[in-house]
C-alpha cells in the first residue's frame, strides 16, 4: 500500500510537472500568437506600439526566447513607419534596433534576425541620408549576412526590394531595379514554410503589393 | 487518504487560479500630464497593458501575492511599485519621471559648432562640409560659412572674432597640426592640406573651448578622423587641375588606405585669368598612407602619414618700383599622426597620441634666396573617468617640441621651444538640465622661460525641451608667432573670452544667438624695430545662425550673420585700430537641394562682408579707410551617375558667378603716390571633376 501510494504520488507528480512544462510552452505560444494577431490587425502607430509592448512583456519573462524581442522590434519598426514625426520615428527605431540586437544575442546566426536588423538600419538611414551614410553600409552587411545564412528567406528579398523601390534612381534604386528583386521575394514566399507557428511569417502581402506598384 | 489530500490540493490550486483580479489606473508625469503609450508590466508575468491617450490602463491577472509593477515609456525613465494582489481589484495612480535622455540633455556648447555624423549636437554633417559651394571641399573654407569666421581670400587661415589667422589652431585627433595649409603665394589664401573626407567629425570653436586645447588665442578647429572603412574600394578622381587615386583595403579588424595625387594648375590658369603672372603654375604631388585597427571591441589604433611637394614661381607687380617681383617656392611637407584610444573598463578611457610635422619652404624673393624649415613633434596622453550618469573627469598632459630654422641669403637664425603642458577638466552634470565644466590648463615654455595657468569654465542650462542657455569664460595663452620668436624670446600672448549663448536645437532645425566679449593682452608689438609684449585689444559682437532642413523636403539651408567690433594695437600698429582682416558685418547663406529627376545635388553659397579697413599713408588716421563691401555667389553641381557600372559623381564648382569685383585691400608705395589693389587670385573660378568609386555597391557614397 505504502509502495503503491508512493508510486501513484510519483506518477502524479511526473504527469503534473510534464503538463506544467507543456502549459508554459503553450502559454508562451498563445501569448506570441495573441501578439501576432495584435500586429496583424494594427493600423495606427499606437496599435503597433501596443503590440510591441505586449512582446516586451513576454520578453522580460522568457529571457531565452528570441521571438519575443524580435516581434517587439518589428512592432517598434512599424510604429515608426506609421508616424510622420521624424524625431519620434528615430526614437522608435533606436528602440527597435536595441531589441533586434537583443534577439541577436539569444539566437546566433539567425537569418530572420539579420534581415529585420538590415530593415531597421535602412530606415534609420532614411531619416537623414546625408549624414547617416554609415547606416547604409551597416544595413547592406546585415542583409548580406541574412542571405548567407539562409538564401531561401523571402523577407530578405522583400526588404532589399522595397529599399530599392524607395531609393531614388540616382542612387541605384527605382522601380525598374526593384521589380526583379520583389518578384524573387514573391516566388520565395510561395514556397516558404515557417519552422513553427510562432516564427516569422510576415511580408507576403506586402511583396505582392509592391510588385504590382512596379508595373 | 494521501491520494485524497493530493487531489484536493490540486483542486484548491485550480480554484485559486481562476479568480481574476483587475488592475487599472492612470499614469501621469511628474508635471501632472497624462502620459500615453506607457508599458505597464506585472513583473515576471505576461500581464500588463499600454496606457491610452488619457493615460489610463487596465488589465486582469491570475497572479496572487506580492508583486512588482514596472512601467516605462519613451523619453521617460523606468520605475516600479510594489503591490500585493489578493482578491480585490487594484486601482493605481502611477507617476513616471522624465528620463535623462541624451538627446535632451544639456551640453557644453558655448562658442562651438559641432559637425559630424553621429556626434551629439552636430549641426552639419561631414558631407555638408565637403559639399558647400565655393568651399571646394576645403575644411577651412567651409568653416567660413559659419558665424564667427571672417571671409578671407588673401591670407590663409581662419580669422575668428577679431583674431588673426595665427590665433586659430587645428587639431587632428587631439594633436596640433603645425602647418595646416598648402604652400602660400603672396597675398593669396591657400587651401587646407587635410581633406574633409578624412574626418567623421569637426568641431569649430569660436571661443571658450576646453582646457584640453592650448596655444590658441581665438579659436580651435578640432578634427576627428573616421574609423575603419566598411569596404575595400578604389576611388579615382579626375579634375581639371589634376588627378588622384585612393585604395581602401578592408581586412577583418583593420584597414589600409593608400592614396596619391598630382595637381597642376597650369592648364586651368591658361583659361582662368590670374592676378599674378605665373612662371611656373603651382604643381603639387603627394601621397598618404593610413592604417587603422580595432584593437578590441572598444579600442582603436590609427596611423596617418602624408607627404606633399609643391613648386611654383611667379612675378608680381611691385608698387614701389613699377616693376615686377620674382617669387618662387619649393615646399615639402611631412605629417604623421598616430593615436590610440581604449576603454580600460566601464569607467576609464585612455587616449594616447604622437604627431610629427615638418614643413620646408625654399626659393627666391626677387634676387634673394630664402628658406624656412618648421619642425614639430608632439606627444599626448589623456585619461577620462566617467562617473555618475553623465559626468566625467579628464586629465592629461602633452609635450610639444617646436623648431624653426630660417636662412636669408646664407644668413641663418634658429629657435627651439619645448612646451610642456598639463590639463584637468570635469564636466559635472547636476542633473539633465544643468552642467558645469571646470577646467585648468598649465603650460611651461623652455624658450620663453615662462609658465602660464589658464582657467576655463563653461555652464549649460536647459530652459526647455530643445532650448538651452550657455555661458563660458576662459583664459587663453599662446606663443607669439614664429616670425617674432625667431628674433627674440618674448612672453605668452593672452586673451580672455566671455560668451553668452541661447540656442534652440531640434534634429532638423537649429537656431542660435551668441554674444561675446574678448580681451587681448600681451600681444606682440614692434616699435622702431623693438619687439615686446605691450600690445592689447578687444573684440565684441554677436552672431546669429539658422539652419533648416525640415520645411521643404530635399532642401536644406543655413544662414549666418556676424557682427564684429574690434580694435587692436599690435604688430606695427601705431595706435589702437580695427585690423584689416576684420569686417564689421558678415553674412552667409548656404543652400543645398537634391533634384531627384536630374539626379543632381545643387549647392549655392552667397557671402556678403562689409568693407575692411586698409592703411592709407595719406590719411593721418591709421586704418581709417575702408574697402567696398565683398560679395560672392558660388554654385556647385554634383551629378550622380554610373560610369562602367561604377558609382560616379560629376562635379562642377563655379565661384563668383556674377563677377563681383572684390577688393581685399590696397598696398601703397612708400611715397604714398601709387597703390596696388589686392584682389582675389582670379575674378571667377571654376573646377570640373569626376569622382569614381569602384567596389562600393551601396547607393550612397
Amino acid at each position: 500500500m505504502n509502495n503503491l501510494t508512493k508510486s501513484i504520488a510519483l506518477l502524479l507528480l511526473l504527469v503534473s510537472s510534464n503538463t506544467f512544462a507543456q502549459s508554459i510552452n503553450i502559454k508562451f505560444q498563445d501569448a506570441i500568437k495573441k501578439g501576432l494577431s495584435l500586429q496583424a490587425n494594427a493600423k495606427t502607430s499606437t496599435d503597433f506600439l501596443k503590440s510591441a509592448n505586449h512582446f516586451e512583456r513576454i520578453a522580460q519573462v522568457e529571457t531565452k526566447e528570441w521571438t519575443a524581442p524580435y516581434y517587439a522590434a518589428f512592432g517598434n519598426l512599424m510604429a515608426g513607419l506609421t508616424l510622420d514625426d521624424k524625431t519620434l520615428k528615430d526614437q522608435y527605431w533606436d528602440k527597435a534596433l536595441q531589441e533586434v540586437e537583443q534577439a541577436e544575442s539569444l539566437s546566433a546566426d539567425n537569418s530572420e534576425i539579420y534581415a529585420l536588423k538590415g530593415y531597421i538600419q535602412f530606415m534609420k538611414m532614411s531619416i537623414d541620408p546625408q549624414s547617416r551614410m554609415s547606416f547604409m553600409s551597416a544595413s547592406s552587411s546585415s542583409l548580406a549576412k541574412a542571405k548567407a545564412l539562409n538564401p531561401e528567406n523571402p523577407r530578405i528579398y522583400l526588404i532589399i526590394g522595397q529599399d530599392t523601390f524607395y531609393t531614388p534612381e540616382a542612387f541605384g534604386g527605382g522601380k525598374r531595379k526593384a521589380k526583379p528583386i520583389l518578384e524573387t521575394a514573391v516566388a520565395k514566399f510561395a514556397i516558404f514554410k515557417a519552422a513553427n507557428v510562432i516564427e516569422p511569417n510576415w511580408g507576403e502581402e506586402q511583396a505582392k503589393i509592391l510588385v504590382e506598384k512596379c508595373n | 487518504m494521501k491520494i485524497f489530500i493530493l487531489t484536493s490540493l490540486f483542486l484548491f490550486t485550480l480554484s485559486i487560479g481562476y479568480t481574476q483580479v483587475k488592475i487599472s489606473g492612470t499614469i501621469t508625469s511628474t508635471r501632472g500630464n497624462l502620459i500615453a503609450n506607457v508599458n505597464i508590466i506585472l513583473k515576471d508575468s505576461y500581464d500588463g497593458a499600454t496606457s491610452d491617450s488619457k493615460g489610463q490602463f487596465e488589465f486582469t491577472t491570475l497572479e496572487k501575492g506580492p508583486h512588482t509593477i514596472e512601467f516605462s515609456a519613451l523619453n521617460f525613465g523606468k520605475d516600479s511599485v510594489k503591490v500585493n494582489i489578493d482578491s480585490k481589484n487594484l486601482i493605481l495612480a502611477l507617476i513616471i519621471k522624465e528620463e535623462i535622455n541624451t538627446l535632451h540633455t544639456v551640453n557644453i556648447s558655448a562658442g562651438s559648432f559641432i559637425t559630424g555624423d553621429k556626434q551629439k549636437g552636430a549641426v552639419l554633417s561631414s558631407l555638408d562640409i565637403a559639399t558647400i559651394a565655393g568651399a571646394r571641399a576645403d575644411v577651412f573654407a567651409a568653416m567660413q560659412t559659419l558665424p564667427g569666421a571672417q571671409t578671407s581670400f588673401s591670407e590663409s587661415g581662419l580669422f575668428v572674432r577679431g583674431g588673426a589667422a595665427s590665433e586659430t589652431k587645428t587639431y587632428f585627433d587631439g594633436m596640433l597640426v603645425k602647418s595646416a595649409f598648402n604652400a602660400t603665394v603672396p597675398d593669396q589664401a591657400s587651401r587646407g592640406r587635410l581633406s574633409p573626407f578624412l574626418f567623421k567629425g569637426t568641431s569649430f570653436s569660436a571661443g571658450g573651448y576646453s582646457a584640453q586645447y592650448g596655444q590658441a588665442l581665438s579659436s580651435t578647429l578640432i578634427l576627428e578622423s573616421t574609423d575603419l572603412p566598411e569596404k575595400t574600394t578604389t576611388g579615382i578622381s579626375l579634375l581639371t587641375v589634376g588627378a588622384g587615386l585612393d585604395q581602401n583595403i578592408r581586412l577583418k579588424n583593420s584597414a589600409i588606405t593608400v592614396g596619391a595625387y598630382y595637381y597642376n594648375l597650369k592648364p586651368a590658369y591658361s583659361v582662368i585669368k590670374q592676378q599674378n603672372q605665373y612662371i611656373k603654375a603651382p604643381e603639387l604631388i603627394g601621397g598618404n598612407i593610413q592604417y587603422k585597427a580595432k584593437t578590441s571591441e572598444t579600442g582603436i589604433f590609427k596611423f596617418y602619414a602624408s607627404y606633399a611637394k609643391t613648386n611654383l614661381s611667379l612675378n608680381s607687380t611691385d608698387v614701389n618700383f613699377d616693376s615686377v617681383n620674382y617669387f618662387s617656392n619649393n615646399n615639402t611637407n611631412t605629417y604623421i599622426n598616430t593615436s590610440y584610444k581604449e576603454y580600460l573598463n566601464r569607467n576609464w578611457k585612455i587616449e594616447a597620441g604622437a604627431a610629427y610635422n615638418k614643413d620646408s619652404n625654399a626659393g627666391m624673393m626677387a634676387v634673394n634666396s630664402y628658406s624656412r624649415e618648421d619642425d614639430m613633434a608632439e606627444g599626448r596622453l589623456t585619461l577620462t573617468n566617467y562617473f555618475g550618469k553623465l559626468s566625467n573627469l579628464k586629465f592629461g598632459g602633452e609635450m610639444f617640441n617646436t623648431k624653426r630654422l630660417e636662412s636669408y641669403n646664407g644668413l641663418q637664425r634658429y629657435y627651439n621651444d619645448q612646451l610642456s603642458s598639463a590639463f584637468a577638466e570635469t564636466d559635472l552634470y547636476l542633473n539633465a538640465n544643468v552642467v558645469a565644466r571646470l577646467g585648468l590648463r598649465a603650460e611651461y615654455s623652455s624658450y620663453l622661460h615662462q609658465y602660464n595657468l589658464a582657467p576655463r569654465t563653461s555652464l549649460g542650462l536647459k530652459t526647455g525641451l530643445n532650448a538651452q542657455v550657455s555661458f563660458a569664460y576662459g583664459r587663453f595663452y599662446q606663443n607669439p608667432e614664429d616670425e617674432y620668436l625667431i628674433i627674440k624670446a618674448l612672453e605668452f600672448e593672452q586673451a580672455e573670452h566671455y560668451i553668452l549663448k541661447y540656442e534652440i536645437n531640434t534634429p532638423f532645425r537649429n537656431f542660435r544667438i551668441e554674444g561675446y566679449y574678448k580681451n587681448y593682452g600681451k600681444l606682440t608689438k614692434t616699435t622702431n624695430g623693438n619687439l615686446d609684449n605691450s600690445g592689447s585689444g578687444y573684440a565684441k559682437g554677436f552672431e546669429l545662425f539658422w539652419k533648416d532642413k525640415k520645411t521643404i523636403s530635399n532642401i536644406e539651408y543655413w544662414f549666418s550673420y556676424s557682427f564684429l567690433d574690434t580694435k587692436r594695437n599690435f604688430r606695427d600698429f601705431p595706435a589702437l585700430a580695427t585690423p584689416s582682416f576684420a569686417a564689421k558685418h558678415t553674412a552667409t547663406m548656404v543652400y543645398k537641394q537634391f533634384i531627384s529627376i536630374l539626379n543632381t545635388q545643387v549647392n549655392a553659397t552667397y557671402t556678403f562682408a562689409s568693407g575692411r579697413p586698409y592703411v592709407n599713408p595719406n590719411n593721418l588716421i591709421y586704418l581709417a579707410d575702408k574697402t567696398k563691401s565683398y560679395n560672392n555667389l558660388s554654385l556647385s553641381l554634383s551629378y550622380l551617375t554610373h560610369v562602367c557600372k561604377q558609382f560616379t559623381v560629376l562635379y562642377l564648382n563655379a565661384s563668383n558667378i556674377p563677377g563681383f569685383n572684390n577688393v581685399y585691400g590696397y598696398q601703397y608705395s612708400k611715397d604714398g603716390q601709387n597703390r596696388k589693389t589686392i584682389m582675389p587670385a582670379s575674378k571667377r573660378d571654376f573646377l570640373i571633376g569626376m569622382l569614381i568609386t569602384i567596389g562600393d555597391n551601396t547607393f550612397v557614397r
